[in-house]
């Protein structure tokens, strides 16, 4: 990881550079515009490929904390660090994202959707983990709770939108079985290229995060190393 | 020493504590009183029978047992910080998810015990006895407490753990707890109505899992948890 770090994060950059150029000019330039909406529906393909993302992270995030609580290596541990704080990085934007286009398609910025409700509970829940992380006083430490809290997060979120499902619904199916496509051809291309672009962004996010994780733990061994010959 | 043993020992041991000091009992209630007090100035009693009690006393009822949750289970890990017992738990020959069992156990005879004093004061408060159904409301609270207390014990170790009380046992607990409580709350409403358990069903089946998942949950990662350092 260490030596081949400047090729995997500059290649996986590049790629999320050139897609993110494809993705807008596909968007703004190619797609057609949406009847009715109108020039804001174009956010679709910046908000729905974040928030695919955003619960990609979690399960990222479920994967890293098992592996770090069945076999205790350190890699685990970054990749559970990486996915949590990238995610709700990618959380937050979903956030915004959304009521910007909600306002001008529903008339609300926000309402108690399941998707909308959970994507926020989603966010206090990663929030959590990383503020709680913060007050581990060992790098272990911060790794275990890490890894506990991930693991219940991560199995909440599907009890969470199931059951804001049933108390509430209204978010709009754009795909679903007996809708056909419901994209013109353009628009399915845009958020396609946008996906794709989204989520190498994301993959190398998370390389640059395990990475830093890596250095910090290289350090505090320096450190301590140091601290105890002196 | 079996896994029932161990969990039982842990919790009389903890029981026993509160028996003799009452003090979580005490803090615990007069916070939960506090919060139902501001409530009852909060939404005045005309308001309350406008809307019809059932739509405003199971939130009420329900944020006032999950903050004094939050106050009672921070108290049962702070026990275990003096002279620093939870260490000494953690070196126990038991396994550890005995030791989660044993907590959780006395945290939730403890969150029922403060319930058997603050439901019935809800319910004369907001003048909710008409039409509420008490064994349905009975179940509905053994449930749903049953989850927060599993959810609540184990974050409270992690807060206690990472030498934090109640902000961060907060800020965990109650996004994590955001199934239960909304199951709480429409079933609460049921039962205040004086409906059918059946018609809530769905959401009592789905709380019945999550506590049985929690609890599978917590017992595999209690050991991480406790680790010291």
């Amino acid at each position: 990881m260490t030596r081949r770090f400047p090729l995997v994060y500059g290649t996986l950059l590049a790629v999320s550079a050139l897609g993110i150029a494809l993705a807008l000019a596909q968007i703004f330039l190619v797609a057609p515009e949406e009847r009715v909406m109108g020039a804001v529906q174009k956010i679709f393909y910046i908000h729905v490929p974040l928030a695919a993302v955003t619960f990609l992270a979690v399960f990222v995030l479920l994967v890293g904390a098992l592996g770090y609580l069945t076999t205790g290596r350190p890699v685990w541990d970054r990749l559970a660090v990486a996915a949590c704080e990238v995610g709700w990085v990618f959380c937050t934007l979903v956030l915004i994202t959304g009521p910007i286009w909600a306002k001008p398609a529903w008339g609300v910025w926000w309402t108690w959707e399941a998707k909308i409700t959970t994507t926020l509970v989603l966010w206090l829940l990663l929030a959590g983990i990383v503020v709680a992380r913060g007050y581990a006083t060992t790098p272990e430490q911060a790794a275990r709770v890490g890894a506990v809290l991930g693991v219940v997060a991560a199995l909440d979120v599907p009890i969470v939108y199931k059951a804001v499902d049933w108390w509430r619904g209204q978010h709009p199916i754009v795909f679903g079985p007996g809708r056909g496509d419901p994209l013109a051809p353009g628009m399915g291309r845009a958020l396609l290229l946008s996906m794709l672009a989204v989520t190498v962004l994301f993959s190398a996010l998370v390389v640059l995060r395990m990475r830093l994780a890596a250095l910090e733990e290289a350090l505090a061994a320096a450190e301590d190393a140091a601290g105890r010959s002196w | 020493m079996s896994f029932l043993r161990a969990a039982s020992a842990i919790a009389g041991k903890d029981l026993r504590i509160e028996g003799r000091t009452f003090r979580t009992a005490a803090s615990t209630g007069l916070f939960a009183l506090v919060v139902l007090v501001v409530f009852a100035f909060a939404f005045d009693l005309d308001t309350v029978r406008r809307l019809g009690a059932p739509r405003v006393v199971p939130g009420v009822l329900w944020v006032t047992l999950s903050f004094a949750s939050i106050v009672g289970l921070t108290r049962a890990f702070e026990i275990e910080r003096q002279r620093d017992a939870l260490t000494a738990l953690a070196l126990a020959p038991v396994d550890r998810g005995a030791v989660f069992a044993g907590k959780g156990l006395a945290s939730l005879a403890v969150l029922l015990a403060l319930e058997l004093v603050l439901v019935p004061l809800t319910l004369i408060f907001f003048d909710a006895t008409d039409t509420v159904s008490l064994g349905a409301l009975a179940l509905v609270l053994l449930l749903h407490t049953v989850g927060l207390a599993e959810l609540g014990t184990l974050f409270g170790a992690v807060a206690s753990r990472l030498g934090r009380g109640e902000a961060l046992l907060a800020i965990l607990l109650l996004p994590a707890a955001t199934p239960l409580l909304l199951s709480a709350v429409q079933c609460t409403k049921g039962a205040l109505a004086g409906d059918p358990l059946s018609e809530n069903a769905r959401w009592m089946l789905v709380t019945a899992g999550c506590d049985v998942l929690y609890f599978l949950v917590a017992l595999l990662v209690f050991e991480s948890v406790l680790e010291e350092g």
